[in-house]
């Protein structure tokens, strides 16, 4: 089981995929995600977000904006990706 | 009659302007597909802040404290700010024209309100400049490479007036792109802002309060409008210039049409006369 995360800066779709594991920076501290998580708002902080999907780990390097999780869909509109 | 080489000169000047105008069409087409495109990757991001805003609204405005946002403040519009996007260059048809002749119109409605301008776009400046109103900003060079964070600064301005009491409500009047033959004029009203209706709203669990995210969505989305402002009106001036070019082409090749027509007409003229001075000069001598 996977779930699908989005990554958008306001230019443009920087990822859509299935992820088994992401790690986000939230403004207070970093946010493990497996499938299944609750329903979830909050702000992001600066750092390595990183995706892991069937082992294979991809790291992108953000710096504020918003994450919301809501039915095994996680969506990270960042302000910026790098 | 005009000599056969004043026909064959105005043919000629009128090639060469139809070969601009194709050029330019042909430009315009190129730079209406890159604003497109554009225009279509930065929608996810404005969708899912949409809604994300409209969640954390609902659920903030059930908090006692919620509503009192300064930025959804609404007082009486008794100072306004405009902010108009028009083209930098022209040649686009009636794009500047008709966004300005909207301005225009928006401020004559206005004319008890004090009005401000914040202007971004060469022909807008140019218009308001020679008129007497307050312009407290002019931006050139915005639009030919669409930054987020140029749309961002300009917002940010916005709403450090709005926030400290300067004016009561900011309008945004701009071109939209709907279809490249006629772009639609849009005049909206930016702050206080409009929350958006959330459909049916998601139990959350929020990392930060929801009033403190609010707080932080709001300028977020103000930013974002005036981002989409930006790149709906590029994507709608290359379309009008397209179309506007377009027409010029086929205009330039009705008047060759004409003028060919004229041209060999003379020209037949000419032969027959001489033929006639050849005859009658022959039926002379016999």
């Amino acid at each position: 089981m996977a779930f699908q995360i989005e990554i958008t800066t306001p230019e443009k779709l920087v990822a859509s995929k299935q992820a088994d594991y992401a790690e986000i920076p939230g403004k207070d501290g970093y946010l493990g995600i497996l499938t299944g998580h609750a329903a979830m708002l909050s702000e992001l902080g600066q750092g390595e977000l990183k995706v892991t999907t069937g082992g294979k780990t991809e790291s992108f390097t953000i710096a504020g904006g918003y994450l919301e999780v809501r039915d095994n869909q996680v969506r990270v509109l960042a302000d910026s990706v790098s | 009659m005009p000599s056969l080489i004043d026909i064959r000169r105005r043919v000629r000047s009128v090639k060469n302007t139809q070969q601009i105008t194709k050029a330019m069409k042909m430009v315009s087409a190129a730079k209406l597909r890159r604003a497109q495109d554009r225009a279509l990757a930065a929608r996810p991001y404005a969708t899912m802040l949409k809604q994300m805003l409209a969640n954390v609204a609902e659920a903030a405005s059930q908090n006692e404290d919620g509503s009192g946002h300064p930025l959804l403040a609404v007082r009486p519009e008794k100072r306004i700010l405009v902010v108009l996007i028009t083209a930098d260059s022209g040649l686009a048809g009636g794009f500047n024209a008709n966004i300005i002749k909207v301005a225009q119109k928006f401020a004559d409605q206005h004319r008890d309100a004090e009005l401000t301008f914040e202007l971004i776009g060469k022909k807008g400046i140019n218009y308001f400049r020679k008129r007497e109103v307050k312009i407290t900003g002019a931006h050139t060079d915005k639009l030919r490479n669409v930054k987020f964070e140029d749309a961002e600064a300009i917002a940010q301005s916005v709403i450090t007036r709005f926030e400290n009491d300067e004016v009561d409500a900011v309008y945004l009047i701009s071109n939209e792109f709907k279809t490249v033959m006629a772009p639609t004029l849009a005049q909206t009203r930016v702050l206080p802002i409009e929350v958006p209706k959330s459909s049916g709203s998601v139990d959350y669990i929020y990392e930060q309060k929801p009033e403190e995210l609010l707080g932080s969505l709001l300028p977020r989305y103000v930013k974002l409008l005036m981002y989409r402002a930006f790149l709906e009106s590029v994507a709608a001036e290359h379309g009008a210039r397209m179309a506007a070019m377009d027409a010029a082409t086929s205009n330039a090749s009705d008047v060759i049409d004409n003028l060919t027509l004229i041209m060999n007409r003379v020209r037949q003229a000419s032969i027959t006369r001489e033929i006639i001075e050849i005859v009658s000069g022959a039926a002379a001598l016999d």
